[in-house]
């Protein structure tokens, strides 16, 4: 523990969950939605209807943080030399893994970040989801022990790395351009946002940081089961907890109980498996939904394509209506939950290497 | 990256792509039909909403004049009567829920209001011109600690189905992702 507070990297991953943590809150003050400052999924299904991926008129705007994010990172990977085009490694089983992070994303209600601004504003409905997530995380581990790998990521002298941010340049076109065919909401959730350019400004600001550091949720927990308080990650995950909390306190937002919680339902067996599934798949495939954006930013064409799927998914939750919504979680949202396990372990079975005796 | 003349003649291409592409979009014509595809999208979607909300008057019209009028019971045999043509609709249960607070019939009136909220957020949604949002909140207000009390003395089936039907409206009310 003392060596990893002695590494000035780790105070650089501590500083980025602390804005994490201070912007997350923030920005629900500014005008995001309550418990949702930052929500990469919800961010996501807001963004994919904007683009008309589903037609659900309380759901589309093209969130400003999610293009920042992308391109915060691409920047500081530009500008520190780490813009590496590389991809190649189990593109489809991506693609899809992309789909099913929203699928248990939106049956929770919310992506690991918000997850912990839920339990930091006192939503206890949260907490199956932390135990879900948890489990997840652990099952991932034990997956990638008995020798599952999805394969190597392989440096490609051609751009595939590029498209994304450059797909990210196009949507912050049509974001400040607003071109006809983009919609954006007037009333419901989309309708509650932070202004844009500071909105913006803070994704860019932690899309940079994020590639600095590899700030990762999911990967926080990992490394605390395999490093234990080595781990540079959790530090910065402890912090993004604790200044989250500091901020719900401060911002008079922190309403402890089960009941009446903003974005919540008390499907606590869905919460968790929601959850579990995001964990283990976010294991399999190295980070959270964040972490995805951050790595697609710096040229990973594979955390491209999961990215694309994660857009795609967030179009499919809400025109399916898979999603969990303050009434409880519907009959085809739990029965995706289910195949997206399946999804897990069907490729834990695929991609397992075994020794021959 | 520009090494040899097909590398110099695939850029020059690429350039002219993207030249052609910003005189598009920044040419007189279609500068007119882009603004003309955004009003058209943006007054479809209004004209589609104020169709609705404007129907929905319409249609219970009868109804609301009945209940500004105090005639309750046959405002709601009004509905019953609607309710014929368009089962499961959420005007008609948020006007039920409505005109069974005005009869005092709370627990039946709680459970009206969230099944309405339920198919449609525009009740709890301050910029819906079907907003109830403040009638909802006062209702929440009021009734939430008096049924927090009577739970604490007997529970019921009736009464915890009414607690959850608080709880959510509670929550819609407070906001979040949905």
């Amino acid at each position: 523990m003392r060596q990893a507070l002695r590494d000035p990297h780790t105070w650089l991953v501590m500083l980025a969950g602390g804005l994490l943590g201070v912007c997350g809150v923030w920005l629900a003050v500014l005008g995001n939605p309550q418990n949702s400052g930052i929500c990469v999924s919800c961010f996501l299904e807001n963004s994919a209807g904007a683009l008309g991926l589903h037609d659900n008129p309380r759901m589309q705007y093209l969130r400003p943080e999610l293009i920042g994010f992308v391109l915060g990172s691409s920047l500081a990977a530009l500008g520190f030399r780490e813009f590496s085009s590389k991809g190649g490694s189990a593109p489809l089983p991506r693609l899809l893994s992309g789909v099913f992070l929203i699928v248990g994303c939106s049956v929770f209600i919310g992506c690991p970040i918000k997850l912990f601004l839920r339990l930091a504003a006192g939503d206890w409905t949260a907490l199956p989801g932390l135990f879900g997530l948890v489990v997840g995380v652990w099952l991932g581990l034990k997956g990638l022990a008995v020798g599952v790998h999805l394969g190597n990521a392989k440096k490609e002298p051609g751009g595939s790395g590029y498209w994304t941010p450059l797909l990210f340049v196009l949507l912050l076109g049509f974001l400040l351009l607003r071109p006809g065919f983009v919609l954006f909401s007037e009333r419901g959730s989309a309708a509650e946002a932070a202004p844009v350019m500071i909105a913006l400004g803070i994704g860019l600001l932690l899309g940079a940081l994020a590639q600095r550091t590899r700030f990762c949720i999911t990967g926080g927990l990992r490394d605390l089961f395999v490093m234990g308080l080595r781990a540079q990650l959790f530090w910065g995950f402890l912090i993004f907890i604790v200044i989250a909390l500091a901020g719900s306190l401060l911002s008079g937002s922190f309403t402890p109980g089960f009941y009446g919680q903003p974005g919540a339902h008390l499907d606590m067996l869905w919460s968790f498996l929601g959850m579990l599934l995001v964990g283990s798949i976010s294991v399999l495939i190295g980070g959270c939904p964040f972490r995805q954006l951050v790595k697609a930013g710096e040229g990973d064409a594979d955390a491209g394509l999961v990215v694309i799927g994660m857009l795609l998914g967030a179009g499919l939750v809400q025109s399916w209506q898979l999603a969990g919504t303050a009434a409880g979680v519907p009959l085809y949202g739990k029965v995706a939950v289910l195949a997206g396990l399946a999804f897990f372990l069907l490729n834990l079975l695929l991609f397992r290497e075994r020794t021959v005796a | 990256m520009l090494k040899d003349r097909i590398d110099i003649l695939l850029g020059v291409l690429l350039l002219i792509c993207a030249a052609a592409a910003v005189a598009l979009l920044t040419g007189q014509g279609s500068q007119a039909s882009q603004s003309n595809m955004a009003v058209d999208k943006a007054l479809e979607r209004d004209i589609a909403y104020q169709a609705k909300v404007s129907f929905l008057e319409r249609l219970y019209a009868p109804v609301s004049e009945l209940q500004q009028a105090e005639k309750l019971e046959t405002a709601l045999l009004k509905l019953d009567e609607l309710s014929r043509h368009y089962p499961d609709e959420a005007h008609g249960e948020l006007l039920r829920g409505e005109i069974l607070l005005q009869m005092q019939a709370v627990p039946k009136a709680i459970e009206h209001l969230a099944r309405a909220v339920r198919m449609s957020g525009d009740y709890v949604d301050q910029n819906s011109p079907l907003s109830r949002r403040s009638m909802i909140n006062q209702l929440v207000d009021v009734q939430l600690p008096k049924l927090k009390a009577a739970a604490t003395q007997q529970t019921t089936g009736r009464l915890q189905a009414t607690l959850k039907d608080l709880y959510y409206l509670q929550g819609r009310l407070a906001g979040g992702c949905e």
